[in-house]
C-alpha cells in the first residue's frame, strides 16, 4: 500500500516528535548534571552554561555517599547472578528438554503455576528466610533468591528442544556421557539463548529496586538503584549532583543496549512482559 | 538400544535428577515454599521481633476490610494501572502501525523508542520526576510558549496519578511496541493484497483487517500490562513519596511500609495475598470478557 506524500510527511513528523519526547528528558537531565548547580533551578534552555564534569567527580568523592561502592555492588551482584543463574538454569533446562525422570511433568506444571503468582507474594517469606540465614546486607541475600529463574528455564528449554536429536545420539555413540554431552555438544548450540538470558538477567538485576531496597540497608552495601533513591530523597537541593549520580546507572544500561540491541529486543518479545 | 536399557537403571535416573537438583533446591527455598508460607503467615500476628507469633485466623483479612489506607491504596493502584496499561496498549499499537514497514527509518525509530525501557525505575523517577517539576521542569517549559500557566503536575490531587501514568507510558511503551511489530510481521501479505484489490482504503484496512487480526496480541499486551502496573511501586516511592497526602500511595507501597517500616509481617502477608487474588480476579475478568467478545464477533 502506498501512502500519499502529505500523509507520509505527517507520519514522520509525529514519529520524530515521539522520538524527541523519548530522548529530550534524558538530554535535559544530562545538561543539568554538567552545569553549575544553580542552573538546575531555572527553566531549561538551549543555552549551555559552563559545562564541566565537576558534579560527577563530586558524587564519586563525597564521603556521605558511597557511589563507588554502590556501583561495584550493582556490577558484582548482576554479574554473579548472570553466571550462576545461567549454570543452574541451563542444567535444569537440558533435563526438562531431553532427560527423563519420574515426576518431570508434575514438576513442570508446578513451575508454570508459580509463574502466575506475583513476585510480591513471596517477598515477606523470602525476606524472613534470608534474615534467618543471616544474609541481610550480604551479597548472597541478593544472589541466591535470583538463581531459580523459571522464565529462564522455559526460554533455554525451548532452545534445547530446537536442536536435532542426531547431535546427542552421535555424541553418545562416541561414548560421551550426559554431562559431557550437555557441556560440549548442547551448550554451544544454545549460545543465542544463553546470551539473551544473560543480558535480560543482567539488566533486570542492574535495574531492580524493590528487593535490594529491602535486603541492603548499610550505606556501603546498597546497590546503585537503592543509592539513587537515597540521593534523590535526601539531596533534592543538589539537583545536579542527583542527576550526575543517575547517569552512573543510566550509561552502563545504554551501553549494553547499544551493543546487545538485537538480543534485548528479542528477549523482550520472548518474555512478553515488556521487561516489567 | 543401550539408552533405553539404561533409562530403567536407577543410577542413571538418579544422575538425571542431578541436572535439576540445583534449580529445584533454589526454586523450593525461594519460590515454592514461600508461596505457601505467605498464606500461612497471613493467618498469624507476626511481628518480626516478637518471641511468639500467635495464630489469629482470618483476623488480618477482616482488619483489611476495614482499613481505609488499604482501600485508598487499592483505588489509586487500580486507577494508575488502568490508565498506564490502557495508554500503553493503545499508544504502542499506534506507533507500531506507523513503523511496521521494514527499513532504516523503522530501525532508527524503534531504537529511540526503546531507550526509556532500559532505564531503571530509579533513574526514570529522577529524570521524569524532574521533568514534571512545576517551576523548573521540561514539560511546563515546553507548554509555556503555548500560553499555559505552570501546572503542578505532581502536587494536585486529581493530576498526580495521571501524571505518573504518563511517565510510565514514556518509560514503558517500547516493550509492547516490539510485541506488536512481531505480530504485524506474521500477517500474510496476501491479506493486504486482497483488500487492496477489493478497493479498501488505508483507514478501512487498518480497522477491518489489521486490528481484528491483531486481536490476540492486543489482548495479550493489555493483560500483561495490567498485571505489571498493578504492581507499581518505584514511581510513587521515588517521584511523589505517595503524595500529595496519600493520593499516589499504592498497594505495594503499603505492603513495603507495613512489612519493612513497621515489621508487621503477618498483616503484610495478608496485603500481599489479597493483592495477588485481586490481580488474579482482574485477569480472569479480562479472559471472560475477551471470550465473550470473540463469541460475539465470530
Amino acid at each position: 500500500m502506498t501512502q500519499p506524500l502529505h500523509s507520509r510527511i505527517l507520519t514522520h513528523a509525529v514519529l520524530i516528535l515521539v522520538a524527541l519526547a523519548c530522548i529530550l528528558p534524558l538530554l535535559v537531565s544530562l545538561k543539568i548534571s554538567l552545569e553549575p548547580s544553580p542552573y538546575a533551578f531555572q527553566a531549561p534552555t538551549w543555552v549551555w552554561h559552563e559545562p564541566s564534569l565537576d558534579h560527577y567527580v563530586e558524587v564519586i568523592q563525597r564521603q556521605d555517599l558511597m557511589l563507588p561502592n554502590w556501583f561495584f555492588n550493582s556490577l558484582f551482584v548482576s554479574s554473579a547472578i548472570v553466571v550462576f543463574q545461567l549454570l543452574v538454569v541451563s542444567l535444569a533446562a537440558y533435563a526438562f528438554a531431553r532427560l527423563t525422570f519420574p515426576g518431570r511433568n508434575l514438576l513442570f506444571l508446578v513451575l508454570v503455576f508459580t509463574m502466575m503468582v506475583p513476585a510480591q507474594v513471596t517477598m515477606i517469606p523470602v525476606y524472613t528466610t534470608i534474615r534467618d540465614f543471616k544474609l541481610l546486607d550480604n551479597y548472597l541475600g541478593l544472589i541466591l533468591p535470583a538463581l531459580a529463574n523459571v522464565f529462564g528455564l522455559f526460554l533455554i528449554r525451548q532452545f534445547f528442544l530446537g536442536i536435532p536429536r542426531d547431535f546427542e545420539e552421535a555424541a553418545m555413540i562416541d561414548g560421551a556421557g550426559r554431562w559431557r554431552t550437555w557441556l560440549v555438544i548442547m551448550l554451544p548450540q544454545v549460545k543465542a539463548g544463553l546470551i539473551t538470558l544473560a543480558i535480560l538477567t543482567f539488566l533486570g538485576t542492574w535495574n531492580d529496586l524493590f528487593w535490594p531496597l529491602i535486603v541492603m540497608n548499610k550505606l556501603e552495601m546498597r546497590t546503585l538503584t537503592v543509592g539513587l533513591t537515597v540521593l534523590n530523597g535526601s539531596y533534592g537541593t543538589e539537583r545536579a549532583l542527583v542527576m550526575a549520580g543517575a547517569f552512573f546507572a543510566i550509561v552502563p544500561a545504554l551501553i549494553l543496549y547499544g551493543i546487545f540491541q538485537k538480543h534485548i529486543m528479542q528477549g523482550n518479545i520472548l518474555a512478553g512482559l515488556g521487561g516489567r | 538400544m543401550t539408552r533405553v536399557q539404561s533409562w530403567r537403571n536407577g543410577r542413571y535416573i538418579a544422575g538425571n535428577y542431578l541436572f535439576v537438583l540445583p534449580f529445584l533446591a533454589f526454586f523450593l527455598v525461594f519460590t515454592a515454599i514461600p508461596i505457601v508460607q505467605a498464606v500461612v503467615m497471613s493467618l498469624y500476628n507476626w511481628a518480626i521481633l516478637a518471641k511468639t507469633h500467635p495464630f489469629v485466623g482470618l483476623d488480618n483479612y477482616v482488619r483489611l476490610l476495614d482499613d481505609q489506607i488499604w482501600w485508598q491504596a487499592l483505588r489509586n493502584t487500580t486507577w494508575f494501572a488502568f490508565l498506564s496499561a490502557g495508554a500503553i496498549t493503545i499508544f504502542s499499537l499506534f506507533v507500531s502501525l506507523q513503523i511496521r514497514k521494514p527499513g532504516r527509518g523503522r530501525n532508527v525509530y524503534r531504537f529511540l523508542f526503546y531507550v526509556p525501557v532500559v532505564l531503571s525505575v530509579a533513574a526514570m523517577g529522577i529524570v521524569v520526576g524532574w521533568a514534571f517539576n512545576t517551576q523548573f521542569g521540561l514539560v511546563n517549559a515546553l507548554l509555556a510558549p503555548l500560553g499555559l500557566q505552570p501546572i503542578n503536575w505532581l502536587g494536585e490531587k486529581e493530576l498526580v496519578i495521571p501524571t505518573l501514568a504518563l511517565a510510565t507510558l514514556w518509560w514503558g511503551f517500547g516493550g509492547p511496541m516490539l510485541i506488536y511489530l512481531a505480530g504485524l510481521q506474521s500477517i500474510p501479505r496476501q491479506v493486504y493484497e486482497a483488500s487492496e484489490i477489493d478497493g479498501a482504503g488505508r483507514w478501512q484496512t487498518t480497522w477491518r483487517i489489521t486490528l481484528p487480526l491483531m486481536r490476540t496480541s492486543i489482548f495479550f499486551v493489555l493483560v500483561t500490562q495490567l498485571i505489571a502496573h498493578i504492581q507499581v511501586f518505584g514511581q510513587s516511592y521515588l517521584i511523589t513519596g505517595g503524595g500529595p497526602g496519600r493520593e499516589s500511595y499504592t498497594s505495594i507501597y503499603y505492603l513495603y511500609q507495613t512489612a519493612w517500616r513497621y515489621y508487621h509481617m503477618g498483616y503484610g502477608s495478608a496485603i500481599a495475598v489479597s493483592l495477588a487474588v485481586f490481580i488474579l480476579v482482574v485477569t480472569l475478568i479480562q479472559f471472560w470478557w475477551n471470550r465473550r467478545q470473540a463469541a460475539v464477533e465470530y
